[in-house]
């Protein structure tokens, strides 16, 4: 079995050779990139920077509170809101791959600025063994591009460090349990966002709309748990479909677009099977976001498919 | 005990790792193009061929493979692509699937062997294949089906060799640790 304590030793001790200079770790917030930033900072303190950067596709609230957990981890951190510009980027461009690739890019030219003004030398991601293995290379075939891999420019100013990659999440929640990290059971989230829960260009507009959904279904759903109606999923979340049907609103013709809940039980991502969401909990998600996102969203629908054939993500 | 598994591209090549390591194996990913001086070299007890990239289980040489099952007297395990290509080896057939079978599908064995020792007659099993095994290789023995692909499972008469169309190493494959458990105790001989 995978020995965590063994693990944090060894990979502490090997950072602390392998990081010569100022380090720049990414920092999103989640599982990964946040048990990444309490191994480096084990290594080597105060030469460590974190950085966030908002990208507009982060959900309700979430940037404030990874600028807190930062805080409170009492790491040296940068934070950027880089959203308005992610939205400008981003606003007419369909297709999912050209989107995780346009994500990725900004985020290393943000992270090459930031590396110049500090003068660092490393660039530590979390990225974990599903991440590299769905993005392809020699001989595998490119599923998805995950922004932390495949996104990377071809010629990156900083060298390259990933103490997590032949982990997987569950194994990654057991060093931060050691670790004592705040977002241990954190659901995962992409890197891209809420950007690749919208299905087509995702403006500004359909992202507030998104992000209004994924919360409900949060909500709903660590409710839903908490009485004991069914099991905590691996993740679950809301998908906007930018396909519009016809309602009724109080006799008013109502044109809206369709929000699909996603919710699956794995324990690593690489296969995943849909939620057994009792009925009454999916009639509760369906009426708190029709009722609350008004003529927006008009149809909820709940997606039943595996991985595979699905994946977790719609894109 | 030391088994390794040859990565030919599969999107589950370290799921079969992670599995063999999570039992205790020592074992490590190495590209097909590994000569087979060097894994005698490293003195192993079994080999996994794994899973590959889309279609090279139909028409591709799979690197090396070919040179493993001509000299090993150690115990593999091929699956998916492994398999397709194993059965090709021997002469057996290798055509796209009528039906491709993704995701969750119900397995029957049709003829015990140590490898399913303790895995009952039905049970589920993850799938990921767009070809199958058309026609079991002479000198083979066919073990499990699915209702929509004939030869999920076979082995050979005289060595230790196994081929899997199924994955026994992912998460929702119900007797899939079983499986690797009852592979390890055939390298273990």
């Amino acid at each position: 079995m995978f020995n965590a304590e063994k693990f944090i030793e060894t990979t502490v001790a090997d950072l602390k050779k392998t990081l010569q200079g100022k380090t720049l770790i990414a920092f999103s917030g989640g599982v990964d990139s946040t048990v990444c930033a309490a191994l480096v900072n084990k290594a080597i303190g105060k030469q460590l920077i974190a950085i966030h950067v908002d990208t507009g596709y982060m959900r309700k609230d979430e940037s404030a509170f990874v600028v807190k957990t930062m805080k409170a981890m009492g790491l040296n951190y940068r934070f950027v809101d880089a959203s308005e510009e992610y939205y400008r980027a981003l606003s007419d461009v369909e297709d999912p791959e050209k989107k995780r690739k346009i994500i990725g890019e900004k985020f290393i030219h943000i992270f090459e600025r930031v590396a110049k003004e500090e003068h660092v030398t490393y660039l530590v991601q979390g990225t974990i063994a599903p991440d590299w293995i769905e993005s392809g290379g020699a001989l595998r075939d490119t599923i998805k591009s995950h922004h932390n891999v495949g996104g990377l420019p071809e010629i990156m100013h900083l060298t390259l460090v990933e103490p997590l990659r032949d982990l997987y999440k569950d194994e990654v929640r057991k060093v931060a349990r050691i670790l004592n990290v705040p977002v241990a059971e954190r659901q995962p989230f992409p890197g891209p966002g809420l950007a690749i829960r919208i299905i087509g260009a995702a403006t500004k507009e359909r992202t507030e709309i998104v992000r209004e959904a994924c919360d409900i279904v949060e909500k709903e759903i660590e409710a839903a748990v908490e009485q004991k109606l069914m099991e905590m999923p691996w993740q679950y979340f809301a998908v906007l479909i930018p396909i519009k049907t016809v309602g009724v609103h109080g006799d008013k013709r109502a044109y809206g677009y369709t929000i699909a809940v996603r919710s699956v039980q794995s324990i690593d991502a690489m296969t995943a099977a849909y939620s057994d969401i009792p009925h009454e909990v999916l009639d509760r998600i369906s009426r708190k976001i029709t009722n609350t996102m008004g003529a927006k969203v008009n149809r909820i629908v709940y997606d039943i498919t595996n991985k595979p054939p699905g994946t977790v993500e719609w894109e | 005990m030391k088994i390794y598994v040859v990565d030919n591209g599969g999107q589950w090549t370290h799921r079969e790792w992670r599995t063999l390591r999570d039992l205790e194996i020592e074992t490590k990913i190495v590209p097909n193009t590994t000569p087979f001086t060097e894994l005698k070299k490293d003195h192993i007890d079994g080999l996994v061929l794994s899973g590959g990239a889309p279609r090279i289980g139909l028409d591709s040489p799979l690197g090396n493979c070919a040179e493993y099952l001509e000299k090993a007297a150690f115990p593999i395990l091929g699956i998916c692509a492994g398999h397709q290509f194993m059965a090709r080896f021997y002469g057996g057939e290798v055509k796209p699937s009528i039906v491709p079978e993704f995701g969750k599908t119900d397995l029957t064995i049709i003829k015990e062997d140590r490898l399913f020792a303790g895995v009952p007659h039905q049970s589920i099993v993850w799938e990921s294949h767009n070809d199958e095994v058309t026609r079991l290789p002479s000198g083979f023995t066919h073990l499990a089906e699915s209702e929509t692909c004939k030869i999920q499972a076979m082995r050979h008469q005289q060595k230790p060799f196994y081929g899997l169309q199924f994955h026994p190493e992912v998460e929702h494959t119900e007797y899939g640790e079983q499986i690797f458990r009852n592979f390890i105790a055939v390298c273990q001989k």
